[in-house]
């Protein structure tokens, strides 16, 4: 309840959607590239000691307001000040020059505080600029020698015209260290330019080859007037701030200003045994902390899931076709759409009744289900030994992704469903005895099928990866046992509800509900165990595997 | 009165009345923001005695992002694009500065001219020449300036193929920075003469590198 309203005061509501997707790409981009070590960064202040009693498939982690976040980079600034005896805002400017490695910094400083200064644009380089009207003034590309001019050039007598807009009314002018002046305007101009356009957080002076960086309080008093682009500078910090910290992440729900730290997730080889399924504080804002996709992909691990969905990708003709929303029913020919969660159809002209996934007769599955999850390898490549290899490759990818993408669209439209049923809950609520609690046992049921549709979407992409053997046949067991139930749960929530059956029919979901629960969660603990003891093997190459 | 615009008439008129200057700007249509640079080739170089001109877009946010410049002029340059005119240098980049002006920067694309960079290449191809022949690559730059930017005709040799007088008659092989020989030799295999020029350019068959490339391979490529 409570999470829901806690951060809400202090959203970045200036900004739109697209301008944040841009930067949550630069910011991965950024983390790609030059992602620091492991080593590197330590912020001690989010580690937290390891609780006794998790399951294994939770993966602790914290969630930082952005207030939290100021917080932790103040610390790193105030300590690195400290220990020089440097004013904050240089200290500042030298932990994002060192990517906000503290030890680095240090080391680096201590040898040689004038480079270090110079070199993160803290003080003037000491060759000075070369004057800009000087004509062959080709490129910075070219190191100039140090040609020892002084510092005059710009202390003007008379009127000062401003070297950027050439105006000579302009009587407020500024400059930093370097004396470089230019009037407030220009200032304003490039700063907010910096800041806006190119998402840049580092305004530097605008003399040629000048290299010294406008410090915080600078930018805040060329801004002061435009707020919302001083609060986009903050933003633009903390962005970085994030990037270089291996144990950070921004929730990536647009609208979501919360940073999750997720110690446990910072080194690459820690995602050989852990999927880092973590949530900003709001149980509706889950992703995966070490990788771009976007769901949670528990039970396969990172590396395996991007593998699928490029194989997915590559596959989209194929997958196409079979995502279809229509098929035809298999003894009538009459085209069928699917307009439920739930896999037991009902042919609406012949009645026929059969499994949408395998389209066999239903009666079937209530007590051979398992035809419906387990390809049988074995049958379909005897029964198609004149085919050629590569369409049973593909006949056996179809059956995994057929059953992939079946429970995703399941679990939409289990959502849709959901509101509709919602409606009918709300008159429920009116017309008889029940209290608004009381009808909740409609959507948590909801809500666990949609979770356990996505193990088991993500339980197809895992078996297709695994190497066959006792391994494999148990967790198809554990798929087998939930899909199962979460297909009966499913069933459940479609029929009918009227006031006589209604105290019935909630004491069977709640059950079910519960039961289901309990097989997904028997699914994801048995799978992250699994990697704990290193009991996966898979068949196909896979990053710190053997 | 708009900074942009006050800073831009200040820089054209600035410019104008400069009469020791040899860079010139004027106005392509009747906006501002859109403008011809033009400059003479600097000395003692292969683009000396030629007459380029530049294409100026003055950007919205300008001084405080880049202008955009390319060649109108073809120039045969290891940072410029052949077939476009596009540009490869910093400061209309990331070593931008809002206190550089369209002079400025124009001085530095002659600049540029005299030093070309062909670690940092626009294009690959001439890049490769200059690396491969700085002599044969000065042969073809001249002659591009003659061709294209008004220089004077090449004296005498482009090694190996006979300069027309007729200046509308454009040498191909020159014009690739090829010897006549090599191309008259796969021509005569009974490949289209086009063909090969295209191919050797590519696989910049000159100076030292003709001793290094197989003709099997030339062949090969011609076959493609
Ligand atoms: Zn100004
Ligand atoms: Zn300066
Ligand atoms: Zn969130
Ligand atoms: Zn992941």
């Amino acid at each position: 309840m409570s999470s829901d309203y806690e951060y809400s005061d202090d959203d970045g509501d200036y900004y739109d959607e697209d301008e944040l997707m841009d930067q949550d790409d630069q910011v991965a981009n950024h983390s790609a590239d030059s992602a620091p070590s492991e080593e590197e960064m330590d912020i001690d202040a989010f580690d937290l000691p390891t609780k006794g009693k998790q399951k294994s498939y939770h993966i602790e982690s914290t969630t930082l307001s952005k207030h939290d976040l100021e917080r932790a980079m103040d610390e790193n600034i105030e300590y690195i000040a400290g220990i020089f005896g440097i004013e904050p805002e240089v200290a500042s400017i030298l932990l994002r020059h060192f990517e906000w490695n503290k030890e680095k910094l240090t080391e680096k400083y201590v040898d040689n505080p004038t480079g270090i200064n110079a070199e993160a644009g803290v003080s003037a380089k000491p060759n000075p600029p070369r004057s800009t009207t000087s004509g062959s003034s080709r490129s910075t590309r070219r190191t100039t020698p140090a040609s020892s001019r002084s510092k005059k050039s710009l202390s003007v007598e008379g009127p000062f015209v401003c070297p950027i807009c050439f105006d000579d009314t302009q009587t407020r002018t500024l400059a930093l260290a370097c004396s470089h002046k230019f009037c407030t305007e220009c200032w304003t101009a490039y700063a907010t330019n910096k800041i806006r356009s190119e998402g840049e957080f580092k305004t530097t002076c605008m003399a040629e080859e000048c290299t010294l960086v406008a410090t915080d309080s600078f930018i805040q008093s060329v801004l002061a007037t435009d707020l919302p682009t001083f609060d986009r500078f903050k933003e633009l910090l903390a962005r970085h701030f994030v990037s270089c910290n291996r144990k950070l992440k921004f929730c990536p729900y647009p609208e979501c200003a919360q940073t999750v730290s997720c110690p446990a997730a910072a080194s690459k080889f820690a995602l050989t045994t852990i999927i880092p399924i973590v949530n900003c504080g709001d149980e509706k804002h889950k992703f995966c902390f070490a990788c771009p996709i976007e769901d949670d992909h528990r039970p396969l691990i990172c590396s395996v899931s991007k593998l699928w969905t490029q194989k997915c990708r590559d596959d989209s003709e194929t997958a196409n076709w079979i995502k279809s929303n229509t098929k035809e029913c298999s003894k009538c020919q009459s085209t069928i759409e699917k307009d439920g969660g739930c896999n037991h159809m009902t042919c609406k002209k012949c009645k026929y009744e059969f499994c949408w996934v395998c389209m066999g007769p239903w009666s079937e599955h209530g007590t051979a289900w398992y035809s419906c999850n387990r390809f049988d390898e074995k049958e379909s490549v005897e029964a198609r030994d004149a085919q050629s290899k590569s369409r049973a490759s593909l006949e056996r990818y179809l059956h995994y992704y057929n059953r992939w993408a079946n429970h995703e669209q399941s679990a939409k439209l289990s959502m849709d469903l959901y509101a509709k049923t919602e409606k009918k809950m709300e008159e429920m609520q009116l017309t008889s005895a029940l209290t608004w609690i009381e009808v909740q046992f409609m959507k948590k049921a909801v809500d666990e099928v949609f979770r356990c549709r996505m193990t088991l979407k993500w339980t197809y992409a895992m078996a297709y990866y695994l190497q066959k053997g006792n391994e494999k046949e148990l967790f198809e067991d554990n798929q087998r046992d939930l899909e199962k139930a979460v297909e009966d749960l499913s069933e459940l929530l479609e029929q009918p509800i009227d006031t006589e059956t209604i105290g019935a029919l909630r004491q069977k979901v709640t059950d079910k509900t519960v039961y289901v629960q309990k097989r997904n969660e028997i699914v994801l603990e048995d799978s992250a165990q699994g990697y704990l003891e290193g009991r996966w093997k898979w068949n196909t190459p896979v990053e710190g595997f053997d | 009165m708009d900074a942009r615009l006050r800073r831009v008439n200040k820089e054209i008129t600035d410019c104008k009345n400069d009469k020791a200057s040899n860079v010139q700007i004027e106005l392509i249509d009747n906006s501002p923001f859109h403008l011809k640079g033009t400059f003479q080739g600097p000395e003692d170089t292969p683009y000396e005695g030629g007459c380029f001109d530049v294409d100026i877009v003055i950007p919205e946010a300008y001084p405080f992002q880049p202008v955009k410049m390319k060649f109108i002029t073809k120039v045969y340059h290891p940072n410029v694009s052949s077939a476009s005119g596009a540009i490869c240098l910093d400061i209309l980049k990331d070593a931008w500065s809002p206190v550089l002006t369209l002079k400025s920067t124009l001085i530095s694309l002659q600049s540029l001219l005299c030093s070309p960079e062909p670690n940092d290449p626009q294009d690959a191809e001439v890049a490769k020449h200059y690396m491969t022949s700085k002599q044969s690559f000065n042969d073809t730059a001249r002659y591009w300036t003659h061709i294209y930017a008004g220089g004077p005709e090449v004296s005498g040799a482009v090694k190996g193929s006979k300069v027309t007088q007729d200046d509308a008659e454009q040498d191909e092989i020159a014009m690739a920075g090829l010897e006549k020989a090599h191309v008259d030799q796969f021509e005569s295999l009974g490949f289209p003469r086009s063909k090969v020029i295209e191919v050797l350019r590519r696989l910049n068959y000159r100076g030292a590198n003709v001793a290094k490339i197989n003709e099997d391979r030339v062949v090969e490529e011609l076959l493609k």
